[in-house]
């Protein structure tokens, strides 16, 4: 499964959930398969995803926006995997991480990281996360469609090729525009459920 | 009660006045009076420990982005780790944010190596454009409140990571840190 056609189910399944995204490539991929305020794209902040995916998570605990969808790659996991150990220890129920993993840092040269020879959903399954494995289109749709019927935290371990689709246009936008499209319309839901 | 304890105490104040959704931290002995102060409040700020700084610049730092606002208590020693998350991250976006750091590189630290990173710590946070506020043994309590609770004010009027730095050692007074 190339990266684009795993992003491509993730985008339709969370089409009305806050998905972060990380750096590089994904972003850039996920924009250019649906470019929507409920992306966050983290376009430079190196192994953060599944920190600020915990914190988004902790915000929306007891509201009605379910779920957080963070897509996280393996490399830009492996620069803080303490984001694991603190995912578990706060075991934010909407917390769901959608791990790429490709084994290598296809953003920089397809270089390996460590997880070509370590299993990270076995170290998520020990920091306490409740842990799942796809391999398939139909696979990725199946696991993400059962972890959204249910409280997290969650971790889909999600195994794609190396590389990154061709042609995919750079994100040039300002972050600050970025990012406060996002909260606008995550704001705007969590609001409106306290009303 | 001593100095140094009535200014801890000041600055848990100042944190509760500010309303802080949750408060990460990183511990040295010098703040966990402050940790722990925390946790002992009335149950409005969530406090937990993170691995790393970085870490808590993503957890915290995105408060903002769901309508929430925390804060960080750690060292200053630990903004080498946190360096390109707050650049990358809290500074990019505009993410308001309040990180109360004891220091390990000023007077009466009796640690020769940590001075290595804590003393151009003010110097690398000013050249990455993050506010950086100091208290030290020339102020009490009142005034350790006073720019704890005006720093974090100035985060969210501002949109961005504030910082304010604080000096616990008064060896004249043989108050330890």
């Amino acid at each position: 499964m190339r990266r684009i056609d795993a992003l491509g189910v993730i985008s339709e399944l969370g089409a009305d959930l806050p998905v972060v995204a990380t750096c590089a490539a994904t972003s850039r991929e996920l924009a250019a398969v649906a470019d929507r305020p409920n992306h966050l794209y983290l376009l430079d902040s190196m192994g953060l995803t599944t920190s600020v995916g915990t914190g988004l998570a902790l915000a929306c605990a007891g509201s009605p926006v379910s779920h957080v969808i963070t897509v996280d790659g393996d490399g830009s996991l492996l620069m803080n995997l303490g984001a694991l150990a603190t995912a578990g220890f706060l075991a934010p129920a909407p917390l769901l991480v959608v791990l790429l993993d490709n084994g290598v840092y296809a953003s920089t040269g397809n270089i390996p990281t460590q997880a070509a020879r370590i299993d990270l959903g076995a170290v998520a399954a020990a920091c306490g996360l409740n842990v799942a494995a796809a391999g398939t289109p139909e696979e990725l749709r199946a696991g993400l469609s059962a972890m959204l019927g249910a409280p997290g935290p969650h971790l889909l371990h999600v195994r794609i090729e190396p590389g990154n689709e061709p042609g995919t246009p750079l994100l040039l936008d300002d972050p600050v525009v970025l990012g406060d499209r996002f909260r606008t319309w995550l704001t705007a839901r969590l609001e409106g459920a306290a009303r | 009660m001593s100095l140094p304890v009535r200014r801890r105490a000041a600055v848990v104040s100042a944190l509760r006045e500010l309303d802080c959704d949750f408060v990460a931290y990183v511990p040295s002995n010098s703040i966990a009076d402050i940790i722990t102060g925390l946790e002992d409040a009335d149950g409005r700020t969530t406090v937990f420990p993170v691995s790393r700084e970085e870490e808590a610049v993503g957890v915290v730092g995105a408060l903002p982005l769901a309508g929430r606002f925390g804060a960080i208590v750690m060292q200053d020693n630990g903004f080498g780790n946190a360096l390109t998350a707050l650049t990358t991250f809290a500074l990019a976006y505009h993410l308001p944010l309040l990180i109360v750091a004891n220091t390990r590189g000023g007077l009466g630290e009796y640690n020769s190596m940590i001075h290595s990173v804590s003393e151009p710590v003010p110097a690398l946070l000013r050249a990455s454009g993050i506010p950086v506020f100091g208290l030290d043994r020339r102020t009490g309590p009142e005034d350790w409140h006073g720019v704890v609770a005006e720093a974090g004010r100035h985060a969210r009027m501002t949109h961005r990571p504030v910082v304010v730095l604080m000096e616990f050692f008064d060896t004249a007074k043989g108050d330890a840190a």
